[in-house]
């Protein structure tokens, strides 16, 4: 691309997870480390620095080439919420708020104009419901692209995804923007104003921020939307704890003891953040917004509120606070300290929910089931508990149960104990009934029913469990079909008539079909609803199949809803302003798809009302874009495709194509090809195209080849084809099971330039695994496992969700045990001579069915062992290497061998007796190491103390600085150089901490001067070959995977 | 005589051909005899100014001067006086007219009485010719009662009478509708068509690659721009169905300094939210207007350090 680098759009910015500002900068990178920070940086003439605190000024330099842009930020912050974004932004001052500024890519303007002008309405939000001014003086959000994550929260400034931005035609995308933007100016208020004290109040931090975001959702989105969202959330928090083992929000780490684990399912520590797996920690910050609600039930908003308040205003007393830095620990949270302060505030005593919910994994799975006693007029609840699988505990205490009668809807809180399951609760209503008479809901509106279809004898409309969601909790509940429609017919809460939708579909009855259709037709309710009673319907009609009577399901009721008067074959041409009626325009199609005839195919009728509302579609008149809609129409053609009949394994040609395939492959086709001329927005069509293809191909409908999706996939298309063609890709990789696409997949995951895309690659390797455990598979082999012990150990270091990432995927591929594929060990008998005894060597011994049986202490090992050696290995180690002499070679060998990536950008992480993680920059053009600690450490000042007395000689800021000189002179000499983004950051993420040294930088710290150690430490050095690239492969490695003492 | 017609001759048809030939019309010889009469005049104001003779190409070029002068006289003459809302023009316009075209009015009585001048003989009198009338077809419509009898009559009953075609236009919807889908469609298959002929292409059969062909995927060098911004065609909708859109969309194309502050539509609603908002508002003063932003502030100059 030809241009300067400011027509190139190159830009930089700071990225990474948790904290990892030391990347860029030599400093003290905890969030409890708090200090003052004055900024400059010094860019191009063309390009903007966009930093943390106020812009001071800006300055020439002396040539005028140059400008220094001087930041100060006199909130203390720690330095893990410094950021930092360079390039040719364009800038968006808020019409509304003159202190907030916006910055975007050149050419973007318009988009950020739109996608900004809803901001202010967050800030007033957050501030009337803390009662709290925006703590820092100016607000910053940066749009960039290829972002590390969509949102990133730093003290006075956001990054965002350049993805996020849209224009006022597009639809769905918008409450998606508004989502991040919200969730960023929480972060604000929790996460940047107010940092943590240790990693173990993480979830506090994370809990309040998505908790008062969810106050925003109910605000601006509705409580419908809240309440769906809530129960989404809950959901998938409950899926992953019983399919994973649970999910810690407040680890308490005894002694440093490995069988103290509390984590010991999970086949990663939790100990540090930077070793956890990307999904759990997305699941860990659900789980800490809903408990947070938890919270709220037990001791109201109001309180809640209040403690937020008392939390930001001691906050905000401390940060004004200059020159008493003692003060300032009170910017920091802790799990104590917010426990205390809801304790004095309310008054009201959680220990016993914090215990629950914090202290302890798993959730709650009920099964309940009902009898109605009509001489007694009871009603007999039995609700039973699984609490021995994985991720599940044991609920004692009150839960309320929601009864409709036909008198009205009567609340009962039962009290679950020990060992009761039975609970009978008196009815209200006589089951004779009045048939004049309005049923009264919960909400005090009174409707006619038709109650024809009750059980005559009973009075009992439906049965909610725990309808205000306050236990986190899975609930299978068993009552009569008619109930269930009944619940999804009158129940007001979106939650129930979810709930009620799911169940119907083990009702495949025409009582159903009726719930549904009216359901569907109700213009008041819920769109969500509407749209997932579709599916329902389309479940329901394929069980139903033999009996069903009339046109297919929904088609009547689409062409009654969107189809002209006149003419019900053609749709209307397009007009989107009522968003519900367009999210049913858009679902019902997709749905309609999966019906399937007595011969398990899509009815040609559908197919053929499909291709008509493609062919009619007309979005000529329309204000708003219709990509999505025709993305989905694309979906519901994929949808209709059944497996095809194939005679004796014939090669796919196109002479034996099926017509009806036909209809949709050129269907296909023109779409791809228009989107090449006519691209939509975010190139749904093409991401709906790909996945179509690859549907066509899985079936047999096509030949089934990878080369289309792999040049789909190549670095320069837009973000969301490459994943949509990298997910095909691992699915071909799967089902044709091909070692070359697999190999062609991991060589991205190491040199991709976009590290997201990297991270997704083993994302969806590990969703949709090739093979698993437990499964033969000639992917299995020697080399593979060698590649990924080696992604994980090394060359990753500097992308820690990425190493998480290799992790996770060797764990899916392998389990906790040796690879099948490799040798046996030739160590039969393990010596520990520290602990004197000998073990058969586990490795040896097959793994049995289920991590869960494998011995705890191997699995904790082995979580160890992934990121950090720890110490007990290494005395193993260094007394089984001096006792036999084969394993030094073996040891050797493998530090021999070449690594996957330079050493220079990894830093060589290990774990010391004091149980501190040590980190080591080691510059490119110093030789000098500096070791930081990193651990997100209590004492702070004890510690420094602790390490000034280690001093040799102790390194004064003045040392420092000129550090940071040394490794600004390439930029002098070369300045475009560090842009070489060509149009992207391309570099950005094998690099990203060298660019950043090369902006010249100074950083004074106000009050904290940072200490450093620089020295030469041999000592360390003969140890890294320890730290790393120990393979299971190799057939003497004495550090295979589940090695135990 | 070779081109005596000019179009000051107020658009009159003059179907004079080059060549000798004899005029035959009325018409013709009406202007033929004017002509001549100007060819005598400025052979007399040659005399006049002391010449003997002259070639018969000069005589020509100077009638045309004169033709054009006086022309351009009545013609400005009368629209001066159309200009007062009279019809007759009087002396004053021509004395306009004349100061107008730059000619000194008051040079012109003692010109008239100088000695030597010639006394020249009338043109002959002819007849204006008449204007053959159009081809009249049909009565022309008596005025209605509501219209004054002075003003012009209706036109020719052809100029505005409906008549009808043929074939009614199709207005069916249903049929509209199926037009104009599987003219887009068509359109469309035919470009892609040709785009994928003359372009790489990918293809899902390996042993057809016509049939249903790919246009080849090509990485982008800024891939994010044509992914977010509107494609020039949404561009064009959205000022078709919104105009108020418009601003947001063509205002900020190529800023060069790439800032803008948008503070033209809500300032007015800003007042009240902005005092509200005080918290952010440290430094901002809810009356004034003027935007106090660090980034939109001009860069200093480096300070001149003095070299000790």
């Amino acid at each position: 691309m030809e241009g300067s680098m400011a027509e190139r759009g190159a830009h930089v910015f700071s990225c990474g997870y948790q904290n990892s500002t030391r990347f860029w900068f030599p400093c003290v990178d905890s969030y409890s480390e708090l200090c003052t920070w004055k900024l400059e940086y010094t860019v191009d003439a063309a390009m903007v620095a966009v930093s943390n605190g106020d812009l001071v000024e800006t300055v020439y330099t002396h040539d005028m080439r140059k400008k220094t842009f001087h930041y100060m930020l006199t909130i203390p912050t720690a330095a893990s919420n410094i950021s930092l974004a360079i390039g040719p932004f364009e800038i968006l001052v808020d019409p509304y708020m003159h202190e907030v500024t916006h910055f975007c890519l050149p050419q973007l303007l318009p988009l950020l104009k739109h996608t900004t002008s809803y901001l202010h309405e967050v800030f007033e939000f957050y501030e009337e419901i803390l009662t709290c001014r925006y703590p820092y003086s100016c607000f910053k959000t940066v749009f960039i692209d290829e972002a590390y994550v969509e949102v990133a929260a730093y003290a006075s400034m956001s990054i965002f995804s350049t993805n996020l931005l849209h224009s006022a035609m597009i639809i769905d995308e918008t409450p998606l923007t508004r989502r991040c933007l919200a969730q960023a100016l929480a972060q604000q208020f929790f996460g940047c104003f107010i940092s943590r004290m240790s990693w173990s109040d993480e979830w506090v931090l994370k809990g309040i921020s998505g908790y008062i975001y969810g106050l925003w959702m109910k605000k601006t989105f509705g409580v419908n939307e809240y309440r769906h969202w809530i129960k989404q959330e809950l959901d998938q928090i409950v899926a992953y704890e019983l399919k994973t083992g649970g999910v810690l929000l407040h680890p308490i780490f005894g002694g440093g003891k490995e069988k103290d684990n509390p984590a010991s399912h999970l086949h990663f520590s939790i100990k540090h953040p930077h070793t956890l797996s990307w999904e759990y920690y997305t699941m860990f910050q659900c789980k800490a917004h809903l408990v947070m609600r938890l919270i709220e039930n037990r001791i109201s908003m109001e309180f809640m509120l209040q403690v937020f308040n008392k939390l930001l205003s001691l906050a905000s007393t401390a940060s004004s606070q200059k020159f008493q830095s003692h003060m300032w620990s009170q910017m920091l949270v802790s799990t104590s300290g917010f426990l205390k302060s809801i304790s004095n505030v309310s008054g009201k005593d959680i220990q016993p929910l914090i215990k629950q919910w914090v202290d302890q994994s798993g959730v709650v799975k009920f099964y309940g089931s009902f009898a109605f006693n009509r001489k007694r007029n009871v009603l007999e609840l039995e609700i039973k508990q699984d609490y021995t699988s994985p991720g599940t505990q044991k609920y004692v205490g009150p839960l309320k149960v929601t009864v409709q009668e036909l008198d009205g809807s009567f609340n009962h809180t039962l009290q679950i104990e020990e060992n009761s399951l039975k609970h009978d609760i008196p009815c209200h209503s006589k089951s004779r009934r009045n048939k004049k008479k309005k049923i009264p809901l919960m909400n005090g509106e009174e409707v006619d029913m038709d109650l024809s279809a009750m059980d005559a004898d009973s009075p009992l409309l439906w049965i909610r469990i725990d309808p205000d969601m306050s236990v986190l909790r899975k609930v299978e509940f068993e009552q009569s079909d008619f109930m269930w429609q009944y619940q999804l017919r009158y129940e007001r809460d979106v939650v129930a008539q979810e709930e009620a939708i799911l169940a119907l579909e083990k009702f495949p009855t025409p009582a159903s079909r009726l719930a549904l259709t009216d359901i569907l037709e109700q213009e008041q309710c819920f769109y969500r609803v509407r749209m997932l009673a579709c599916f329902c319907l389309a479940k329901i009609a394929n069980s139903m199949v033999s009996t069903w009577t009339g046109p297919p399901a929904m088609k009547s009721l689409f062409t009654r809803m969107f189809c002209c008067k006149s003419c019900p074959n053609i749709v209307k041409t397009n007009n989107f302003m009522n968003f519900q009626s367009y999210f049913l325009q858009k679902t019902m199609p997709v749905a309609m798809a999966l019906l399937r005839d007595v011969h398990n195919l899509c009815p040609k009728e559908v197919l053929m009302f499909i291709l008509d509302l493609i062919k009619y579609n007309d979005n000529r008149k329309n204000k708003f874009s219709d990509n999505y809609y025709r993305a989905e129409l694309i979906d519901a053609l994929a949808n209709s495709v059944t497996p095809a009949v194939s005679v004796n394994n014939e090669v796919r040609t196109l002479d034996n194509l099926n017509p009806d395939v036909r209809l949709i492959l050129e269907e296909i086709t023109r779409f791809l090809n228009m989107e090449k001329l006519l691209p939509s927005y975010r190139h749904t069509i093409t991401v709906s195209c790909l996945k179509a293809i690859r549907v066509l191909q899985k079936n047999g409908h096509v030949p089934s080849d990878p080369a289309l999706f792999k040049s789909y996939a190549e670095y320069g298309h837009f973000v969301d084809v490459r994943i949509a063609a990298l997910e095909a890709v691992v699915d071909y990789t799967k089902v044709d099971r091909s070692y070359e696409e697999l190999q062609w997949l991991l060589t991205m995951v190491q040199n991709d330039p976009v590290p997201y895309i990297r991270h997704k690659i083993l994302d969806m390797l590990t969703k949709n695994p090739p093979f698993t455990k437990n499964m033969e598979s000639p992917l299995c082999n020697e080399a593979l496992v060698d590649q990924l012990w080696k992604l994980m150990n090394s060359g990753t270091s500097h992308d820690w969700r990425l190493r998480c990432g290799a992790v996770d995927l060797y764990f899916t591929l392998f389990g906790l045990s040796r690879p099948s594929c490799l040798p046996l060990p030739e160590l039969g008998l393990v010596l520990n001579l520290k602990e004197k005894k000998a073990v058969l060597n586990p490795t040896i011994i097959p793994e049995s069915v289920g991590n869960t049986q494998e011995p705890v202490n191997s699995t904790n090992n082995h979580g160890q062992s992934v990121g950090f050696q720890n110490t007990e290995d290494d005395h193993l180690v260094k007394e089984t290497a001096s006792s036999i002499s084969g394993h030094q070679q073996g040891v050797k060998r493998k530090a021999d061998m070449p690594l996957g990536s330079p050493l220079e950008p990894g830093q060589i992480l290990e774990k010391n007796e004091d149980s501190k993680v040590k980190l080591k920059i080691r510059f490119s053009n110093s030789q000098e190491e500096e070791e930081i600690d990193m651990d997100t450490v209590h004492d702070s000042q004890a510690f420094i103390y602790h390490h000034l007395n280690m001093l040799e000689r102790p390194s004064t800021p003045g040392k420092e600085q000129s550090s940071g000189e040394i490794n600004m002179h390439p930029v002098s000499t070369a300045p475009l150089s560090v842009f070489s983004k060509e149009s992207n950051s391309s570099k950005h993420s094998d690099h990203h901490h060298h660019h950043h040294h090369e902006h010249k930088k100074k950083k004074k710290k106000h009050k904290h001067k940072h200490k450093h150690k620089h020295k030469h430490d041999s000592k360390e050095k003969e140890k890294d070959p320890f730290a790393f690239s120990n393979s299971p492969a190799s057939a003497r490695s004495i550090r295979s995977p589940s090695l135990s003492d | 005589m070779p081109r005596p017609g000019s179009s000051e001759r107020g658009g009159a048809v003059c179907p004079q051909r080059s060549g000798s030939k004899q005029p035959t019309t009325p018409a013709d010889n009406y202007y033929l005899a004017r002509r001549r009469t100007l060819q005598v005049v400025v052979s007399s104001l040659l005399t006049e100014a002391g010449f003997e003779s002259a070639e018969k190409a000069a005589v020509e070029t100077l009638t045309e001067m004169l033709q054009s002068y006086i022309s351009e006289i009545g013609r400005s003459a009368k629209s001066y006086c159309e200009h007062t809302a009279r019809t007759q023009p009087t002396l004053s316009d021509i004395v306009v007219t004349l100061v107008e075209m730059g000619f000194n009015v008051e040079t012109l009585p003692a010109y008239a009485k100088r000695s030597q001048r010639m006394v020249i003989t009338a043109p002959p009198v002819t007849n204006q010719p008449v204007t053959p009338k159009a081809l009249t077809a049909g009565q022309n419509k008596p005025h209605p009662s509501h219209i004054p009898g002075h003003f012009p009559e209706f036109p020719d009953p052809h100029t505005y009478i409906k008549t009808p075609t043929y074939r009614e236009p199709v207005s069916d919807y249903q049929v509209l509708r199926e037009k104009a889908a599987s003219q887009r469609r068509d359109v469309e298959r035919a470009l892609t068509r040709f785009m994928a002929k003359t372009g790489e292409t990918q293809s899902l059969f390996k042993d057809d690659v016509s049939t249903f062909p790919l246009i080849a995927a090509r990485p982008f060098t800024v891939p994010y721009l044509t992914a977010l911004l509107p494609s020039e065609l949404e561009m064009q909708q959205m000022e078709e169905t919104d105009s108020s859109e418009q601003d947001d969309q063509t205002d900020t194309e190529n800023l060069p300094l790439h800032m803008s502050t948008d503070d033209s539509g809500p300032e007015k609603e800003n007042a009240s939210v902005l005092q509200q908002n005080t918290s952010l508002s440290g430094s901002r003063n809810g009356e004034e207007n003027v935007i106090d932003n660090p980034y939109l502030r001009p860069v200093k100059k480096p300070k001149i350090r003095r070299k000790k």
